[in-house]
């Protein structure tokens, strides 16, 4: 199930836009997806589909601190797609581990709770346990950390000199998302809008969702704060996860009303 | 992937164009820029005006080369269809698809999303994508004569 996942993210990137109804073919070493509006046919080893989506859990320097390598990858992986199951191979192909301490991490975090394992069949399946007393949290940690936020401040590095403030609002931010929700990324700073554009597309394709910016120069950004403009109030007002300068950033350009820290 | 592929897939479909249809197209642009340079407007009206106006300078070079884009996912076909036109970079592309996915006037309740900044890059874009397209069709499709 998880190989047909994967392939729909893949069939979804932005070239590929959802529409009709779509056949997915497993062979050993390729997928064919074939849409009845989009017939097309990616020969592409499933196996260099999937590594691009470890690299999401790679360089966190604060997940890093909190967990071992192992467990913190499936966490990412787990909580960062809280609506899906993993069987344990297709488990350790995604999140890039080891079989062996998968097994063991998966034992542990399932005896506490924190992941769910269902069985179907001869599968066993392993999902994110929203009963979880720390489910909420854990999966703020794993978003603000491990995931989604970990890509895109990877991908703004390269021009973080001319950026005052990035941070990621919307559904992401107040973790009200599904897999599929888009990213919404507020940038107030020197770069034009095509070069977030540019900078942020490798991101696109990593986390296979789409990611729109909003690019606001540093003058306008204040001027528009200073006047309380509708839709900046509301952002400002709203959950946040920073990327670059934090919440301290944000008073010091002039932001009055404050949310809940990010 | 060529303009047969499209019409089998069904994105795009054969289409006899006329020198005024292109003529009419470049004009509905060139209306766009002029009415997006004008002063006072909101900022998401200028933005909306100038993806317009290049939305319009895509679409004649779409029709230059015969064809039409499907009704569905309209303005997505229309931008991807650069590449087979004028050749547009992945770049020019995603840039343009970028602009097409900012919340627009319609879609979102509160307004105000769009930033001077992008209004006015929506702008510079639109102005470049025509002066391309026109070149594209005096150097490709002469029989047009423009």
């Amino acid at each position: 199930m998880e190989q047909i996942a994967s392939a729909f993210r893949f069939a979804r990137r932005p070239e590929y836009p959802a529409g009709g109804s779509i056949k997915v073919n497993l062979s050993e070493s390729c997928i064919h997806v074939s849409d009845t509006k989009d017939p097309l046919t990616i020969v592409t080893r499933l196996d260099t589909i999937v590594p691009i989506m470890s690299t999401a859990f790679a360089g966190s320097v604060l997940s890093a601190a909190l967990f071992g390598q192992t467990r913190r990858a499936i966490l990412a992986l787990l909580y960062g797609h809280p609506d899906q199951s993993y069987y344990l191979r297709n488990l350790v192909r995604t999140a890039g581990v080891g079989l062996g301490a998968a097994q063991r991490e998966v034992k542990r975090l399932s005896d506490a709770g924190i992941i769910r394992r269902t069985v179907s069949g001869n599968q066993v399946f392993y999902q994110a346990n929203p009963k979880c007393p720390v489910f909420g949290e854990l999966k703020g940690l794993m978003v603000k950390t491990a995931g989604v936020a970990d890509v895109l401040r990877a991908a703004l590095a390269p021009l973080a000199a001319q950026i005052r403030l990035a941070f990621i609002y919307g559904s992401v931010a107040n973790l009200a998302q599904r897999s599929a929700s888009d990213v919404d990324v507020m940038v107030v700073g020197e770069p034009s809008f095509g070069e977030i554009v540019s900078a942020l597309g490798p991101a696109q394709e990593t986390l296979a969702r789409e990611i729109n910016p909003t690019v606001y120069s540093l003058a306008e950004f204040k001027s528009k704060l200073k006047a309380g403009h509708h839709f900046l109030s509301a952002v400002i007002g709203g959950e946040k996860v920073f990327l670059i300068g934090d919440e301290h950033e944000l008073r010091r350009l002039g932001a009055k009303r404050l949310g809940k820290p990010a | 992937m060529s303009f047969e592929d499209w019409v089998r897939n069904g994105w795009a479909s054969q289409h006899k164009s006329t020198r005024e249809e292109i003529e009419r197209l470049l004009a509905l642009a060139d209306r766009d820029l002029a009415s997006c340079a004008t002063t006072g407007l909101a900022t998401d009206w200028r933005f909306a005006i100038a993806y317009n106006a290049a939305l319009q300078s895509a679409t004649a070079a779409l029709a230059a080369a015969g064809y039409r884009a499907s009704h569905e996912a309209h303005h997505h076909r229309v931008i991807q269809s650069l590449a087979l036109t004028i050749g547009a970079s992945r770049e020019l592309i995603r840039r343009f698809d970028a602009f097409r996915k900012k919340p627009n006037l319609s879609s979102y309740e509160m307004g105000g999303t769009i930033s001077e900044k992008e209004a006015g890059e929506m702008a510079a874009f639109a102005a470049d994508l025509r002066q391309l397209v026109e070149r594209w069709i005096r150097e490709k499709h002469q029989e047009f004569k423009l």
